[in-house]
């Protein structure tokens, strides 16, 4: 046999090439089976058939409403050409290919070739492109509606502070329909704000027949001593007292006053439906109305709320990391190895306690405040709890490890000075367990905070609880000052635990 | 005196460390148990303080039985006799001073000691102690920042608060510098004949052997393979060291004297 490498030996072939690539075609990966290549033909017969298995599912996906497998096939391919086709030709690619490589593993002195595996990964890759929805298209195209509001989230600072509100507002009686008499203009009071309206009569928009607008009667509104460049609604009060902003072809009426706090604006009466009962001459009343801040600034809502829930958010953490360690510092006694290898009784329950840590530290804290909540309802309590778990099990199986890899040697040096059991553990062990002991509770106190924002949005407390509720009412500023407090205190802690950490290890 | 009778340790994996060993050390003798790794000098000088127990035999020092004692009496026992390994098992990251103090935690009041509270005399004692080694200066640093050398010395510092009557030493400089094996067993040699105080010491070369030991005992397989005295050992031929080295072992130097080949 003539084989350069220095690798096993090659088996001769059970049977010739031809019959190999024959067996393969029929079942994939049979024929390398046949050509004693046994792994080479299981992983390729185990690829063939999830990609195939996959390929199905995903046509019946795209298309399970068809009659038939052919119809299916039709419209799968009509719906995702760039998928199905490509797929198609892959697999049947790879059946071939599959043949072929089992002709040549069958010849006495042919070894390897990973092209073939390169062609499943890639294989495997589409598919896992189409199942994971990947859509770059999406991503750049939605990306513009998205962005009022993520600048509302990376920005939120303009809703972080608020005034006290006042409605400045004015108004002048406009009589519809106009007769004789129409109201006089209001007076003019010094200091207060002005509305006057020309002229002080007309006829409101009506409905014609093909339920077009009749546009009503334009009413030119001045306006004088507002408050200078601030937003101003026009609102229209009916006679029963209705009031409702009013829309100029599908707008709201809604400008900026000018610099001396005045204005001067074109406005068509808007339509009114007005029961019959009603007829006859009524008062109608246009006002201009401003929200004006007064008062010094003070913090808003959200961001009081922001910043207590944070408070409850560190506190969280610092309960759960000190509950923790409380009782993870026993149990990690009972799940060191070198303390519990003297009998086999201990070390059943070093293996219980392992166990158990393992089955913990594996159910993420999510689940946990999940599982809390429903003991103890929603609230900061429910997340300590659930953090509390989750530091136990990840704590007592760090600490152990800590117990675990102590120094013997000084335990030793102490002992041969004549001290005590006591003193020993004082001087010998104790030293030793300090660091990695401070080093990984301050980094559960880091996890635990940084978690504690995670199990606020399945009701476990702190500011992930408040964040989830801005999110869902789209309050996005609310929300973003949520956020900018998270990023802030876990920056802060992050930084404080890997200076504290250097400090003591 | 220190009477070793029939001394056997056998582990509990089955590893039989000592078999059936026997010597006596005279007060105010310099001992070396030389012998290759795993031939169990450091068991032999850890069944001495019963920091490993003895499985069979006999260990009767100045007239008391160290393998009888109860654990009251062995605390007794230990704190007369200063121990100095090889990784010098200082308590990294605890100071100087403190590994130094720890050397008198047979003596102190344990309740004290636990919340690291010493006598003023002993506070001095260690800063003499120190002063002895020469890293006074050292005291309040981490001990895991001094070097190799230095921490050997505090080793010796805490040996020497226990004022023993006796120090084990285990491959006291094995991980040292040559000329700082010197330096170490200097200070030894120095307790060993201004104070009176025994020492046992296990050491790895022939020429440190010849240079500091009064006495010396072979170890081959938890046997003893060779006893000497001081001229003996100059003498040793090649076949005697072979003997207890085994047949491929070649002699090297080390430190400032010469030695042969």
């Amino acid at each position: 046999m003539a084989t350069r490498t220095i690798q096993r030996e090659k088996l001769p072939s059970l049977v010739p090439p031809p019959v190999a690539g024959i067996a393969s075609l029929i079942i994939p990966g049979l024929g390398q089976v046949l050509a004693r290549e046994t792994r080479r033909g299981l992983l390729l017969f185990g690829s063939l058939v999830s990609i195939t298995g996959l390929m199905v599912w995903r046509i019946y996906d795209l298309a399970h409403l068809e009659p038939g497998p052919l119809a299916m096939l039709r419209k799968a391919i009509a719906r995702r050409p760039v998928f199905v086709v490509p797929m198609l030709i892959g697999i049947v690619a790879l059946w071939l290919w599959n043949a072929w490589d089992a002709y040549r593993q069958a010849q006495p002195d042919v070894k390897g070739g990973a092209g073939i595996f390169v062609l499943v990964i890639v294989l495997f890759f589409t598919l896992g492109w189409q199942i994971g929805e990947i859509d770059l298209y999406k991503l750049g195209s939605e990306l513009p509606d998205a962005w009022r509001p993520l600048s509302q989230v990376l920005w939120p600072w303009p809703a972080a502070v608020e005034r006290e509100e006042e409605i400045l507002s004015a108004g002048a009686d406009i009589l519809v329909p106009c007769d004789d008499n129409p109201p006089p203009p209001p007076e003019e009071v010094p200091g207060q704000p002005y509305l006057v309206a020309t002229p002080t009569c007309g006829e409101l928009s009506e409905l014609g027949e093909n339920n077009q607008i009749i546009p009503g009667t334009t009413l030119k509104l001045v306006g004088r001593g507002f408050a200078p460049n601030t937003e101003t609604k026009i609102w229209w009060v009916d006679p029963l007292g209705n009031e409702f902003v009013v829309r100029q072809s599908g707008e709201y009426v809604v400008f900026q006053t000018d610099d001396t706090g005045s204005f001067e604006i074109e406005l068509i009466m808007p339509y009114r439906l007005i029961p019959p009962s009603a007829a006859g001459p009524q008062i109608h009343r246009v006002e201009a109305r401003q929200v004006v801040g007064t008062g010094p600034a003070r913090p808003s809502e959200p961001l009081r709320i922001s910043i207590a829930r944070m408070i409850e958010t560190i506190f969280l953490g610092m309960m759960a990391t000190i509950f923790g360690i409380f009782f993870s510092i026993p149990i990690s006694f009972l799940a060191a190895k070198n303390l519990m290898s003297g009998s086999w009784l201990t070390l059943a329950v070093y293996y219980f306690t392992r166990t158990i840590l393992n089955i913990v530290r594996s159910i993420e804290p999510l689940i946990w405040a999940i599982i809390a909540v429903v003991v103890v309802g929603l609230g900061p309590f429910a997340g300590i709890l659930a953090l509390t778990i989750h530091s136990i099990a990840a704590l007592g199986k760090l600490y152990s490890e800590a117990i675990e890899s102590i120094d013997p040697g000084p335990i030793e040096a102490i002992q041969a000075t004549g001290a005590n059991r006591l003193q020993t553990i004082v001087y010998a062990v104790i030293p030793q367990m300090i660091p990695p002991f401070v080093s990984f509770s301050i980094y559960r106190w880091d996890i635990n905070v940084r978690m504690s924002t995670v199990i606020g949005l399945v009701g476990g407390g702190g500011i992930g609880f408040v964040l989830i509720q801005y999110i869902k009412l789209l309050d996005y500023r609310a929300a973003g000052i949520a956020v900018w407090f998270i990023a802030i205190t876990v920056a802060i802690l992050d930084y404080v635990s890997a200076e504290i950490r250097q400090r003591f290890v | 005196m220190l009477e070793v009778k029939h001394l056997t340790k056998i582990y509990e994996d089955g590893t039989v460390a000592l078999r059936d060993v026997s010597f006596t050390v005279e007060d105010g003798e310099f001992l070396v148990v030389i012998g290759l790794s795993g031939s169990g000098k450091s068991t032999l000088l850890r069944c001495i303080n019963r920091l490993i127990e003895p499985t069979e035999g006999q260990i009767i020092w100045n007239g008391i039985d160290i393998t009888a004692a109860d654990p009251a009496q062995l605390r007794e026992i230990r704190r007369q006799i200063g121990m100095i390994f090889q990784q010098f098992n200082l308590v990294k990251r605890s100071s100087v001073l403190t590994n130094v103090l720890a050397g008198r935690l047979g003596y102190v009041n344990p309740w004290a000691s636990l919340l690291h509270r010493f006598p003023k005399e002993d506070i001095e004692m260690a800063m003499q102690a120190l002063e002895r080694v020469g890293i006074a200066d050292q005291a309040h640093k981490r001990a895991d920042e001094l070097s190799g050398g230095q921490q050997q010395r505090v080793g010796i510092a805490r040996a020497l608060m226990q004022q023993p009557k006796m120090i084990l030493a285990d491959e006291p400089v094995a991980s040292l510098d040559p000329v700082l094996a010197h330096s170490i067993l200097g200070y030894l040699e120095q307790l060993n004949q201004e104070e009176g105080i025994t020492v046992i010491c296990s050491l790895h070369f022939l020429d440190l052997v010849q240079r500091y030991a009064t006495k010396v005992i072979g170890l081959r397989d938890g046997r003893i393979v060779y006893r000497g005295t001081r001229e003996d050992i100059r003498r040793m031929t090649d076949e005697e060291f072979k003997e207890i080295y085994g047949e491929e072992a070649v002699r090297v130097s080390v430190g400032p004297r010469e030695g042969g080949a």
